[in-house]
């Protein structure tokens, strides 16, 4: 079931019966593929250097380079607006992303079995999540909200008969509620353009074997969606940490988050505040990349595991 | 969807509620947080502008009739982001299988790494470009390599188009890369075997199993590309109104939300025609529909 | 590709759109028109005849916003609660770092209290959000010509001034302006002038007007000036070049404002309101149309400190922060509270220094530091005031105006 191991010499194979520039040709294309590789990483990743050089900039222009200066870390670290903004981030996001990966992925699973129409009314519904310009969802989405509101808290309050009644209002809540719905299309198409080019025979071989469905689903489906899946999340929650528009306008009292609070400085000027904190969010995650490396590569030397399985490299390939 | 589902267990009953359930929580979130949103957009769509902004209920087609009085936002979101959907596919494809098919025990660790930039605020990020593309940067560095003081980055389509195939990276690779992964080498070396050229194995092996990839990633940067326009703002210096400025436009400036709304109802339904005749086309002449809506 | 139609029979809709119409119309003779005049539209369609009739029949006449609960009293404040003790939380809605922290700290210890500071970006995106039905804010600070919208949408309600006595320090030129003619719904936060900033080391011609702005833009600068993205800020050059009031609306002016505009357009190199300040300091542009807020950086900075501010001789547009109290603030102890509080003289005196704005508080103004005080780019000197007029809040979203930028912005590029 697994990909074959890529020959060590691919160019081998390659050269029987062939001429000897299809074999140079070869090698050159494994080159061009790696520099590109490079290539984009750099250019991924050049915007973020700055971000972090520009943290030390001792001016309070952030596009102007005057000296070298760590206050701004400082500044950033007693900001007490700014660690509830990320604080505020990391929840909603984290939240969303759980939520999203899981209702999109069941949908992508129980849409096989839909009917065909059934099936098209999803697919338009998925797409049109998706065309639907932030600004306008995001308005209507709060419209929605308000009226929903509305109606419900007056039921609430009637129902606690004089009591301190829960009142619901626009919160985390209501931000992970409308971060959902873009997320959830999205692991959906992610995981169904893995399961349309997933072969079947496994799963009929597991129904003939009269595995449960449940038992076919854990042990045969799922490690092969499971890239699908663990990419989904990711980018789950990679825009709804990024989210502006929709935060903003959904957002209450006390849920600002980071974008929030990034895009209200900008009135004032950005300073290299932001880009230390930046700078910092970046250096706890590649940090924890790292130590999580680092932990599952001992824990597999020691257990003997095998190498794919021995890293977080290993957790969002196929198991073998 | 490909070849045959799975054989059915006894009691289609509970096949049917298992499937039921599965499909549930999305459909849930669809309705209440899509359909009734977009019902109040058509409901403002019909509708007037209030005294101060915002909606007033009436049953006008006003704002219809308003909607092609300016095409240029249009056609101008048009281009960028056709040319940046493209020039994201170039960018992303060879990465997607360079990782799906080269990286080996690597594969996750790269495909972490391309999402850890974005953690980083989206504002940051263009307000970095404007460093590395500005007059104290490659711009300034190519302008005086070239003898040419005045020369720009920033503030032209290239600058835009940096920063908008940078923004939507991730989002074309991850679908090329997901269906790349899944790809059975074995059969690339079979066909190798057999005589076929690079050319020709690529045409027809590779090409189809990659192939909802690519689409899923085209559809997925395209149309938001359409809606963009907070980097054109940034790093094209404001020079360019789209689509996405007219409707900010509307709902924030002008606060006319049934004119905004009608709009957004002509664009969404002019993606959904669009994106409905590009599948059409590529499923035509096919005998199994591998490509579905997807 | 077919797509469903709500689930709703003709008879069904004429016979709710009869009732409901009586009802929406006498409604809607109030103008007081929010997402509740969206129920009854619905209304209309049939689908939310059942919400509109459960919430608009039941609910407040008032229509200021949210259900249930503890909250501000309704309509015109003189049935306000009586001043009790600051409670034991406050939201403020505003602008980045527009407080002095020290006076939030200073505050949260007096009173024992937690504040909460939420940002927006843009007047816009407050009134569209209000509008929308999110809030939950007791505090917000709009700019002033936003108030008469906020006002008549209920989103603010008059303001008990016995519990501020602190107004009586307020400059009276800059009261009973258009926005708020008897000072019944804000309080005054801070001030300043739109005008030209320009780097003096490089654009060495004199320049006094908007006209010398125009022709310096068009001519020898060409594609090194960056205007504000900001409709009223750009629409104040032309207008006031013609000696017509910034305001103005009439279409044959408007015409000739235009084609100022448009005979700059293809000189302007950016339409920024963010990083303006930025392009300055490299000098890729030399001429700017904006605000001080970024002045006072570029002048600490010794390569930049060449950069000056003025307001030009036709005169240019003058604006106000205010402070507001939202109808339904879920702290109204607190907002009163904060709303004398923060004009304290010592108070705004430290505000000021800190965000280097004017502040309307003549009394305050008397603890400020002369370099402040003595900046004509921050408080703005008495031959300069009268030339000054505030934006007409109900040209704000005039259509013609509107048109007129939509077609600037599509002409640059």
């Amino acid at each position: 079931m697994s990909a074959p191991a890529i020959p060590a010499v691919p160019s081998a194979r390659v050269r029987a019966g062939r001429s000897w520039p299809r074999a140079g040709f070869g090698g050159l294309v494994e080159n061009a593929f790696r520099a590109h590789a490079i290539l984009v990483y750099a250019f991924l990743y050049l915007p973020i250097v700055v971000v972090i050089v520009f943290a030390f900039n001792a001016n309070r222009l952030a596009t102007i380079w005057t000296g070298f200066s760590t206050d701004w870390f400082g500044v950033a670290l007693g900001n007490g607006v700014i660690q509830k903004a990320i604080q505020n981030s990391l929840i909603v996001a984290f939240f969303n992303a759980i939520l999203a990966t899981t209702f999109g992925t069941m949908a992508a699973l129980g849409l096989q079995r839909v009917p065909r129409r059934l099936r098209m009314a999803f697919d338009v519904l998925t797409y049109v999540s998706i065309i639907v310009p932030e600004i306008v969802i995001a308005l209507a989405t709060l419209v929605f909200f308000a009226t929903a509101f509305d109606f419900i808290n007056p039921v609430l309050a009637a129902a606690s008969d004089g009591g301190a009644a829960m009142k619901l209002g626009f919160g985390h809540a209501t931000i992970v509620a409308a971060h959902v719905l873009f997320n959830t299309s999205l692991v959906l198409l992610l995981v169904r353009a893995r399961l349309s080019g997933m072969d079947r025979t496994h799963v009929e071989a597991s129904y003939d074997l009269f595995a449960t469905p449940w038992r076919t689903f854990v042990q045969i489906t799922l490690p092969q969606l499971l890239p699908a899946i663990v990419a989904g999340f990711l980018l789950a929650f990679t825009f709804s940490f990024d989210d502006y528009v929709i935060t903003s306008f959904v957002s209450g009292p006390g849920s600002s988050t980071l974008p929030l609070y990034v895009f209200g400085q900008v009135k004032r000027g950005v300073t290299p505040e932001t880009n230390a904190v930046a700078a910092m969010i970046f250096a706890f995650t590649i940090g924890t990349l790292l130590i999580g490396q680092l932990i599952l590569a001992r824990h597999a030397r020691r257990t003997g595991s095998r190498g794919s399985d021995a890293s977080v490299a290993g957790m969002i390939t196929e198991a073998r | 969807m490909t070849a045959a589902a799975a054989p059915r267990q006894e009691g289609s009953g509970r096949s049917v509620l298992a499937t039921g359930l599965l499909v549930l929580p999305a459909a849930v979130w669809y309705l209440l947080l899509l359909v009734a949103p977009l019902f109040i957009v058509v409901v403002f769509s019909l509708g007037e502008k209030a005294r101060n902004g915002g909606y007033t209920p009436a049953l006008t087609l006003d704002n219809y009739g308003q909607v092609l009085a300016r095409p240029d936002p249009f056609v101008d979101s048009l281009r960028l982001a056709t040319i940046g959907t493209i020039l994201t596919l170039l960018i992303a494809l060879p990465l997607a299988y360079f990782i799906a098919t080269r990286a080996g025990r690597h594969k996750g660790l790269l495909v972490l790494l391309l999402v850890i930039p974005f953690w980083t605020s989206f504002l940051i990020r263009a307000y970095s470009w404007l460093i590395i593309l500005g007059p104290r940067g490659a711009a300034g560095f190519i302008g005086d390599m070239i003898g040419e003081p005045a020369f720009r980055i920033l503030g032209t389509d290239v600058g835009v188009m940096i920063g908008m195939t940078y923004g939507y990276l991730p989002l074309m690779i991850f679908p090329l890369y997901v269906t790349l992964e899944r790809m059975d080498r074995s059969l690339v070396e079979a066909s190798k075997d057999l005589g076929a050229g690079r050319w020709a194995t690529f045409r027809q092996i590779t090409l189809p199993i990659i192939l909802p990839g690519v689409i899923t990633g085209s559809i997925l940067v395209f149309i938001p590309m359409m809606g963009e326009y907070v980097i054109p703002a940034i790093l094209g210096y404001g020079r360019t109104f789209l689509i996405g400025n007219a409707l900010v436009l509307d709902f924030l400036e002008a606060r006319h939300w049934p004119a905004g709304s009608a709009k957004a109802v002509g664009l969404i339904a002019v993606m959904m025609v669009s994106i409905t005749l590009y599948l059409w086309f590529l499923n035509r002449g096919r005998r199994t529909r591998e490509v579905s809506v997807l | 590709m077919r797509f469903e139609q709500p689930g709703i029979t003709r008879e069904e809709e004429r016979d709710v759109a009869d009732q409901d119409l009586n009802r929406l119309l006498a409604r809607m003779a109030r103008t007081k028109v929010n997402r509740r005049s969206f129920l009854a539209a619905s209304g209309l369609t049939g689908t939310a005849a059942f919400l509109a009739a459960c919430t608009g029949g039941g609910g407040a006449t008032n229509p200021p916003a949210s259900g249930g609960g503890a909250s501000a009293a309704p309509g015109d404040g003189s049935a306000a609660p009586s001043a009790g003790p600051v409670e034991s939380e406050l939201f403020i809605y505003n602008w980045s770092d527009y407080i002095a922290p020290e006076n939030i700290e200073a505050f949260q210890a007096m009173h024992n209290t937690t504040i909460t500071y939420d940002t927006f970006a843009n007047n816009e995106e407050l009134l569209a959000k209000l509008q929308a039905g999110g809030s939950g804010y007791d505090i917000a600070c709009p700019t002033a010509e936003f108030l008469p919208a906020m006002i008549e949408d209920g989103f603010i309600e008059k303001l008990d001034m016995s519990r501020i006595p602190n107004m009586q320090y307020m400059d009276p030129t800059l009261l009973s302006q258009k926005w708020d003619p008897n000072n019944e719904y804000h309080v005054p936060k801070d001030f300043g002038t739109t005008g030209i900033l320009v780097r003096k080391k490089i654009v060495t011609e004199p320049l006094e007007s908007w006209e010398d702005f125009f022709n310096l833009a068009v001519g020898k600068y060409s594609g090194r000036v960056v205007l504000v993205d900001s409709l009223g800020d750009v629409l104040t050059m032309p207008l006031k070049m013609l000696g017509y009031s910034l305001n103005e609306t009439d279409p044959a002016k408007l015409a000739e404002a235009k084609q100022i505009l448009t005979d700059l357009a293809p000189h302007v190199l950016a339409l920024d309101s963010d990083t303006y300040q930025d392009k300055l300091a490299t000098e890729e542009a030399v001429l700017c149309l904006g605000w001080t807020g970024p002045l006072l950086e570029l002048r600490d900075n010794p390569e930049t400190a060449d950069t000056e501010y003025l307001v030009p001789s036709e005169g240019s547009l003058f604006w106000l922060d205010v402070w507001v109290k939202l109808a339904d603030a879920p702290h109204p102890n607190g907002s009163y509270e904060w709303l004398n509080w923060i004009h304290e003289p010592e108070i705004q005196a430290a505000e000021t220094e800190y965000n280097g704005y004017a502040t309307p508080n003549l009394e305050a103004k008397e603890l400020v530091s002369e370099e402040l005080l003595n900046d004509p780019a921050i408080f703005p000197p008495e031959d300069v005031m009268p030339n000054l007029e505030g934006a007409d809040p109900d040209q704000t979203d005039n259509p013609d105006r509107i048109s007129l930028w939509a077609d600037f912005k599509s002409a640059i590029g």
